[in-house]
Parts: C-alpha cells; structure tokens; sequence
C-alpha cells in the first residue's frame, strides 16, 4: 500500500502512548495497532476525526502518500 | 448494533437437518435392500399381482433402473444437508458471511441442479413403464419450483461470496 500511517511520529512528538490514545478516541488498542502498522484497508472518517481532535493535528499528518518503487 | 429478534428458524433446522440426514440414510438402505429383493422376480410379481408376461420384465427392468437412480439420490441429498447443517451452525457461532460458506451453497446448488436432473429422468422412465393396469405413480419429473431453488441457491451462493468480502473489508476498517 502506497498509503503510509505516520501515527508513530505524532504520538512521540506529543509524548503520548498508543494505549493513551486508545483510550482518549475510544477506539481499541487492537484496531488503532492495525491502524498504526499499515495492515488496516480503509479509515472511518469519525476515526480520522477523533484522532485529529486528540493529537491536534490535520488528518494530513497521519496519512502520507508514498509511492511504491516498481520492482524491474 | 441492532437487537436481533429471537428466531427459532435456526434451533428448528438445525433438529429438522440431523433428523433428515439419518432418513437419507434409511432411505438408502431401503433402496439398497430393495435392489437386493428385485432379482427375485417372483416375489415381485407376487407382491404387485403380476403374470409372467414381456410387459413385466419390462416393468421389473424399469423399477432396478429407478431403485438404482434412487441410490445416486442419496449422496447428493446428503451434501445438501450437511452442507445445510454446516451453514446453520456458522449462524449460530455468529459468522455466516465467511468464503466456505460461499463454496458450501454453490456445492448445494450443483447437487440440487443433479437431483433435478434425475427426478426428470425417473420420471421420464416412471411415465414410460406406466400402464393403464398397473400404473406407476411416483412424485418425479419437471418441477419448476425445483428448478428455481436451484437458481435461487446458485444466486445466493453469489450474494454469499459478495458478503464474505464485504465483511473481510470491514474487519480491516478501524
């Protein structure tokens, strides 16, 4: 997937734990963990909505386009 | 997430599905201890009053070929149940839209199209044997609501598979 989750960055430049946020957006460690390794196939925007409100951030920041090289 | 509303659909297939699974079994057995008896023809001819005559070779003949088209019945009527069953109980475990569940009715479906086709073969022949004398009356032959449980179940099959992606997609949504 060419779509990258930058959910790692964020959380430690605002020193906070991936339970923590779990916790703050009410979503579960298991999902947000699916979420922050890649593995998840699509994102609610209620989601992205309770995340940018929680790390004050714009849905920009967690989600990067990255393109794949192609393999010759 | 929605209640759902009780539904004893699910406890009552599942008794009525086991119980027809062992009578497929009888069924067979019968068939089969039929088959047994059927080269004794002057049994036969003593149980349905018959005389020795071409006519009830014929008829004798006919009757193996039936008994032994009833036999194939028995297999496939039982990959319809078990697959049936099998489906049920995905139901109550909670997780009907799964790809088995997919592959099960179209293996339904298949057996469902062969046993239409041998209900219209027995019948083909049961109308064949029959004679004002000595008629043959057996519940076989074209059935268009047969025909469209096998359409049915071959769309459902297909609604089934849609489903197991469906739900495959939505346990990766977070």
């Amino acid at each position: 997937m060419a779509i990258a989750v930058k959910l790692d960055d964020l959380l430690h430049d605002r020193r906070m734990t991936l339970t923590e946020l779990a916790d703050r957006i009410g979503i579960t460690l298991a999902n947000l963990s699916i979420l922050k390794t890649g593995k998840a196939r699509a994102i609610r925007f209620s989601t992205l909505d309770a995340i940018c409100t929680a790390l004050g951030c714009q849905p920009g920041d967690i989600l990067r386009f990255e393109p794949e090289q192609e393999e010759i | 997430m929605m209640s759902k509303p009780y539904s004893a659909a699910l406890p009552i297939a599942r008794i009525v599905l086991k119980i027809l699974i062992v009578l497929n079994w009888l069924s067979g057995a019968a068939i089969l201890a039929l088959l047994v008896v059927m080269p004794n023809q002057q049994w036969i001819m003593a149980a349905f009053d018959l005389s020795p005559s071409p006519e009830t070779e014929r008829l004798i003949m006919g009757m193996r070929a039936i008994a032994v088209l009833g036999l194939v019945v028995v297999p496939l009527s039982y990959v319809v149940l078990k697959r049936l069953l099998a489906i049920v109980e995905s139901v109550r475990a909670g997780d009907p839209f799964v790809a088995t569940n997919a592959s099960r009715l179209q293996a339904i479906a298949w057996a469902l199209l062969a046993l239409q086709l041998l209900s219209i073969v027995i019948g083909t022949i049961a109308k064949a044997l029959s004679t004002p004398a000595h008629p043959l009356n057996l519940d076989a032959g074209f059935s268009i609501n047969g025909w469209l449980a096998v359409l049915l179940t071959f769309v459902l099959a297909r609604v089934f598979a849609e489903g197991a992606l469906m739900r495959e997609d939505l346990e990766r949504t977070v």
